[in-house]
This record gives structure tokens, C-alpha cells and sequence, in this order.
């Protein structure tokens, strides 16, 4: 039913009425006429006029007074049935039919145009609204754009709207209804809007529409919705700018921190080795000497120490930056700590360590190298604090069919109930930084990488002993790990 | 003859440790700083092995590997700072032998360059077909595995597997490479099967399964049968 709102359409069905109504007035008035006066029926004449000033406008309320005038004067004044006008009153009634209508329409018309600028107004208040709220909280400018354009063709029936910025990125384009046509490419757009800030320029809006120019109050809208679709990018910029200075702060910070608690480190490593270095090329050693054969496993050793240390400050890195990509694959539990307990024998020698991982254990979906720096750590840490002479005890065992619970513990002191949950923080030492060497690493390493595959980390106090405990998710993606059947 | 060893690393100090200690355990040393020095010099003076840094001035150390076997066998060892997985399968992957990283004990380095001269050597007689590995020994046409000189019984799959470790025996074998040799290239991403029929075999030939003295776990990468020879 397009045609019928087609404006000729509907001002010719306002004219229609307006004689529908004038007609049916007449008509029942004819059917009283016997007990009303003249004076009352031409009264009563000013009713349809008003009615259809009122509803349909000027026009058609002039039309009605006139063939008020006309239908009284033929059906009501003396000589009925003609239109002969014998009385200058009844001119009068006619010029007080057209006074009414015109007045009254232009007071009902001021009225009429009121009302339509406020819901307008209105309309155009919950259109920005609207607007504003999808653009809130965006902060990807493609994203902004994308939700620019709806909203353009949302509001003003375009056909196609595409929106682009200056600086590099690709425009997003939004064709709005669909159009059984497509759209000539080579069409050049009906509008052009900058989107602008107080900052310059930032790109353009192109608008596609078949009714082509813009009204005054439409190119207003389109102005305040360009707009805020400007400022909703810039802020998503200062956003981005501002976490990036964030993070660059923070990860001076941890610079600063780290420099301060590796400096120690990496020194004391160094110093023993540049000490047994210098002595065994000064001679004063035998070649054969068991002092020779001690300064050179100290050497060793230190240099494994240094490794690890880089190791942790490289997997430190990781985690901070989110680069820490545990590369999972299906691993046995016993392999890995098999492994890390033939790399570390120099520094384990001097506690007992049991190994108590059931074979009915099913391999882990783990990142083999990060695991084994789990394993380090947790030992090395144990090693530290756990004096000579005791056990480490290393155990697995099923939580439940999604988890799989690893305790590293030892006989060593416990630690106060306020640093349990703070000995995996980054540089938090529970001793003295003098006392055991450390930079407060390891076990924040830990915590990044078991997080990093989904499980949770955290150290108890036990009759006896340390415990660190930590879970493994069992599956991977969902999955078990499939073992194929021998055949 | 003094077997030829070719560095190919950019460091001074890696390369003076190396030329030391190689030069004194009776091996004949060249170095090249640079990948393009290195193809030349392998190319004018065949190396019997190649020690290899990936990261080089002029050219990725993957590359250098790659082009050096398009035209010859001889074993290659990286040695990178490098330790992430994906980096040495790459690099066994582009046609190295064995992959080591740095830091490295030097005892290391030397048992992994004596297989590689053995691999060398065998690679042109017949290959071995028992294989002895402290006490345990593998008769490959024969399917025995005897410990101690006792039988072990081994199911078919756990035959083949140890099998193609053992013919292979003291090089590292990715754990694609197994998979597709005892599964099929399906199932080639499958490593939990690797790591349950490896703890079986484990169980069935090492003192202590869980510090296995022959078959070695190579971090990420896949595994080796230490023969100790």
C-alpha cells in the first residue's frame, strides 16, 4: 500500500473527507431542519469546519466553509433548493465560516507545527541516544565505524553508507536495506560529512540515498551523529594511548625491581666463578688436587644456576608481555620430573627426593619446557629452605576425572599464614635477601605458567612440612588422550 | 686421519672454546663466522661434521641446513640459544642431525659428535643388526630383546617402536618422525601414544623407569636410545 502515503495521495483523501464530512453534516441537519432555527443551523455550520480545519488543515477548512455556505444556503435559506443569496446575513455567515476556518487553522497549524518539531526533536533525542549507547565502551575503531553506519541507515533511510578514516584503515562500507538493486559502485555518494573533532579531521562519512538532498534538521542530526562517532574513536584512542602507558609504566617499574633483585644474583654466580677461574690459572693449584677438582664443579654449578636465572627472567618477560604460549602436547608427568631431576642431581644431592607418581597417571596436556621449569623452581626452592638430609617428596595424583594434583613439599619451615598467598607475588622473598639467594622469581614463574594451562597454584603449611600444591587440567580442548588398543 | 670438524658461529668467544677443546682432543677445526663462509668452506674442504649456530649475521642457520643438504650427508649438530620446541624440530626438520643448546657441557657435545662420525661411517657399510645398549640387547631381524641375557617379552607395537629407536640408536628421533614410522602419518600428532608405550618400555628394560639410562626423553622434541658405546 505504498501509493497511499504518497503526499498528492493524501492530501487529495483529506479533500474527500472534508466533503464526506460537510455532506453527512448537512444530511443530518436536513433530517432536524423542522426544529431548529436558521440562526441555530447556521451555528451549527461552523462545526465541520472546525472539525475539518482541525483535522486536515487549511485548505481543506476554507473548502469546508465553503460548501457549508453553500449546502446552508441551498437546503436552509429561503429560496430552498437554489443558491440565491437574498440576505446580506447570509453573506455574513459566510464570511464568519472562512474567518473561523483560516483562524482556527493557523492556531491549530502553529499548534500542529509545535508538535511536529518536538517529536522530531524527540525522535532525534532517542536517535543520539540510541547512538551513544552502542558507541559506549567501544574500543576498536572498526568496530565504532561499523556502528556509525548502522545507525546512519537506521535513521535516515540511506541506501548505503560507508564511513572511512584518513589514517589507514579500510572503510567500512554498510549497504543498508536489502536492495533487490544493487548499487552502481561508480555512483558517486549524495552526501559527504567530515568526521571531525576539535583535533582536525579524522575521516569522512559518504551517504547513498534516493531521495537525495537533506533537510535542514536532518543535516543537523547527521552532523551531531558524526560527531559523536568522532569523539567515540577518539576516546577509544586516548584509551589505548593511556593503557599503553600504563603498561609501559608498570613494566618500567618491574625493570627497576628486577634490576635491583638480579644484580645480586646474576653477581654472586659470577663472582664464585671468576674467584675459581683466576686461582686455578694462578698456579697455586695442582693440577690433580681435590681443591682443582672442587673450584671447577663450583664453576659448574654457578653457571647452571646463571642459566636457570636467565631462564626465569626470559619465562618473567613472557608473562608479563602475555607472550607465555604454553605449546601443549601430550606429556608424561614422571618423564618431565625424570628430567629435571637428572638435570638438577648436583643441586639435589644433598636431600633425599621420592618420586611418587602412580603409572596409572595418563599423560598431561602440558608445554613440556615450561612444566619442567615448574619443576625446577618448586625443587630448587625446596632445595633452599628444606635443610640437608630431609626428603622432597614429589606426588601426582587424580582430583577428579578434569583435574590432576601435583605436590612438590618438603621438611622445611612453614611459612606465616599472611606470606602463604604472597610467596608467588614477583620478587616477594619470605627471608631476608641476604640469607638464601633468590630473586624472588621462581615461584611467580610458577604461578604465570601453571595459570597458563588452566590450573591453580598455591603453597599450605602441613604437620611437618612445606607443601606446594598445584592442578593440572587432565584434558585438553575437552579431550582425553587417545591410546590406541594393541593389536 | 683427523676427522674434520666445520663451526659455523659468529661468536668469538664460542668459537675460540671450541677450536680449543675440538683442536685438543685430536679433531681438525674450521670455523666460519658467517652462513655464506660456512656453504663455501664446506663445499671447498667436505666436513665430516658441521657444527651449526642459527642465528647468523648474513643468513638464517634453517637455511644454511637446508642448503647444505641438497648436496651433502654430513651430520649436522645445531648448537642455539634457541630452546623452544618449535626451533629444533624446524631445525631436525630441515635436514639436522642432532640439536643442542646453549649453555652446553662440553662432554656432551663431544658424545653427540662421536655418534654423529659413527652415523657417518655406518651410513656407507652395512647397518647394524644387534644392537647392544648396556645390558639390554636388540637382535632387529630376530625380534629378540633380551636383558641381562634373558628374554623380554615385548608386544608388536612396543617391538616396532623400540625398534626404529634402536636402529637409530644415540640420535635424537622427533616425535612425528616415530609416530609416522609406528602408527602411520595419521597419527603423527598423536604424543600421548609415544608417551604411554615409551613408559611401557621403559618398565620393561630400564633399572628405574623414571630415570631411564637409554631411553631418553629429549625435551620437546622426541627421543633417543643411548647405547653408550
Amino acid at each position: 500500500m505504498q501509493w497511499m502515503t504518497h503526499p498528492f495521495v493524501r492530501t487529495f483523501f483529506r479533500f474527500v473527507y472534508t466533503i464526506l464530512v460537510v455532506a453527512a453534516f448537512t444530511l443530518v441537519l436536513w433530517i432536524f431542519r423542522d426544529y431548529l432555527s436558521n440562526q441555530v443551523i447556521a451555528l451549527l455550520f461552523m462545526l465541520p469546519v472546525l472539525v475539518s480545519t482541525r483535522l486536515w488543515g487549511l485548505a481543506p477548512g476554507i473548502l469546508s466553509a465553503l460548501l457549508s455556505f453553500l449546502t446552508f444556503n441551498y437546503f436552509f435559506t429561503i429560496p430552498y433548493f437554489t443558491l440565491m443569496v437574498h440576505q446580506t446575513q447570509d453573506f455574513l455567515s459566510l464570511i464568519v465560516f472562512l474567518i473561523i476556518s483560516v483562524v482556527v487553522s493557523q492556531l491549530l497549524g502553529q499548534d500542529q507545527e509545535s508538535i511536529a518539531a518536538a517529536t522530531a526533536r524527540e525522535r532525534e533525542a532517542t536517535r543520539l541516544y540510541e547512538l551513544s549507547i552502542a558507541l559506549a565502551g567501544l574500543m576498536n575503531d572498526q568496530d565504532i565505524l561499523q556502528i556509525l553506519a548502522e545507525k546512519i541507515c537506521e535513521t535516515f533511510y540511506a541506501e548505503k553508507v560507508a564511513v572511512d578514516l584518513h589514517d589507514g584503515l579500510e572503510a567500512v562500507t554498510f549497504g543498508c536495506l536489502p536492495k533487490k538493486i544493487p548499487l552502481d559502485k561508480n555512483r558517486k555518494p549524495d552526501q559527504v560529512f567530515p568526521l571531525s573533532t576539535v583535533r582536525g579531521q579524522l575521516g569522512s562519512v559518504n551517504l547513498w540515498r534516493a531521495g537525495g538532498r537533506f533537510s535542514k534538521s536532518e543535516e543537523r542530526l547527521l552532523n551531531t551523529f558524526t560527531s559523536q562517532g568522532a569523539l567515540a574513536i577518539e576516546r577509544a584512542r586516548l584509551i589505548k594511548t593511556e593503557n599503553r602507558a600504563t603498561v609501559l609504566e608498570e613494566s618500567d617499574e618491574l625493570k627497576t625491581s628486577l634490576l635491583n633483585s638480579v644484580s645480586h644474583e646474576l653477581r654472586s654466580p659470577l663472582a664464585t666463578i671468576k674467584a675459581s677461574i683466576s686461582s686455578l690459572r694462578s698456579g697455586m693449584v695442582d693440577w690433580d688436587s681435590e681443591a682443582r677438582q672442587e673450584l671447577m664443579t663450583g664453576i659448574e654449578e654457578e653457571t647452571d644456576h646463571l642459566n636457570q636465572l636467565v631462564g626465569n627472567l626470559l619465562d618473567m618477560s613472557r608473562i608479563e608481555t602475555g607472550a607465555l604460549n604454553p605449546q601443549r602436547k601430550w606429556n608424561s608427568l614422571s618423564e618431565i620430573v625424570g628430567g629435571v631431576l637428572k638435570r638438577m642431581h648436583q643441586d639435589v644431592q644433598k636431600h633425599r627426593i621420592v618420586v611418587d607418581i602412580p603409572a596409572e597417571i595418563p599423560p598431561v596436556p602440558v608445554d613440556y619446557i615450561q612444566m619442567q621449569q615448574v619443576f625446577t623452581n618448586l625443587i630448587s626452592n625446596s632445595v633452599k629452605y628444606a635443610p640437608p638430609e630431609t626428603e622432597i617428596f614429589i606426588t601426582a595424583r587424580l582430583q577428579n576425572d578434569q583435574m590432576l594434583l601435583v605436590q612438590v613439599s618438603n621438611e622445611g619451615p612453614h611459612v606465616t599464614e599472611g606470606d602463604l598467598g604472597r610467596i608467588f607475588d614477583k620478587f616477594y622473598r619470605v627471608t631476608a635477601a641476604e640469607k638464601i639467594t633468590g630473586t624472588g622469581l621462581g615461584l611467580s614463574v610458577c604461578k604465570g605458567i601453571i595459570e597458563a594451562h588452566g590450573g591453580k597454584i598455591w603453597a599450605e603449611n602441613a604437620p611437618g612440612r612445606f607443601i606446594f600444591n598445584f592442578t593440572l587440567p587432565v584434558t585438553w580442548e575437552g579431550m582425553y588422550p587417545q591410546i590406541p588398543e594393541e593389536a | 686421519m683427523q676427522p674434520h670438524i666445520l663451526v659455523i658461529d659468529d661468536e668469538p668467544q664460542i668459537q675460540r672454546a671450541l677450536r680449543t677443546i675440538l683442536t685438543a682432543r685430536q679433531f681438525k677445526v674450521s670455523v666460519a663466522s658467517r652462513g655464506n663462509e660456512g656453504l663455501t668452506m664446506a663445499a671447498a674442504q667436505p666436513p665430516d661434521v658441521i657444527i651449526l649456530d642459527l642465528s647468523l649475521p648474513d643468513m638464517d642457520g634453517f637455511a644454511v641446513c637446508e642448503q647444505l643438504r641438497q648436496w651433502t650427508q654430513a651430520p649436522i649438530i645445531v648448537l642455539s640459544v634457541r630452546d623452544s620446541e618449535r626451533d629444533k624440530v624446524h631445525a631436525l626438520d630441515k635436514g639436522a642431525d642432532d640439536y643442542l643448546t646453549k649453555p652446553f657441557g662440553i662432554e656432551e657435545l663431544l658424545a653427540r659428535v662421536r655418534v654423529a662420525l659413527k652415523h657417518s661411517a655406518q651410513a656407507m657399510g652395512t647397518p647394524h643388526t644387534i644392537i647392544n645398549a648396556g645390558p639390554i640387547m636388540i637382535d632387529l631381524p630376530g625380534h629378540i630383546v633380551t636383558r641381562e641375557g634373558v628374554e623380554i617379552k615385548l608386544t608388536a607395537t612396543e617391538f616396532k617402536l623400540l625398534a626404529y629407536l634402536a636402529a637409530n640408536a644415540d640420535r635424537v628421533l622427533t616425535h612425528q618422525a616415530i609416530l609416522t614410522h609406528v602408527w602411520g602419518s595419521a597419527d603423527a600428532d598423536h604424543t600421548e601414544y609415544l608417551r604411554v608405550y615409551v613408559g611401557q618400555l621403559r618398565k620393561k628394560l630400564e633399572d628405574n623407569p623414571d630415570q631411564s639410562k637409554y631411553l631418553l626423553t629429549e625435551p620437546g622434541v622426541g627421543y633417543r636410545f643411548l647405547t653408550n658405546d
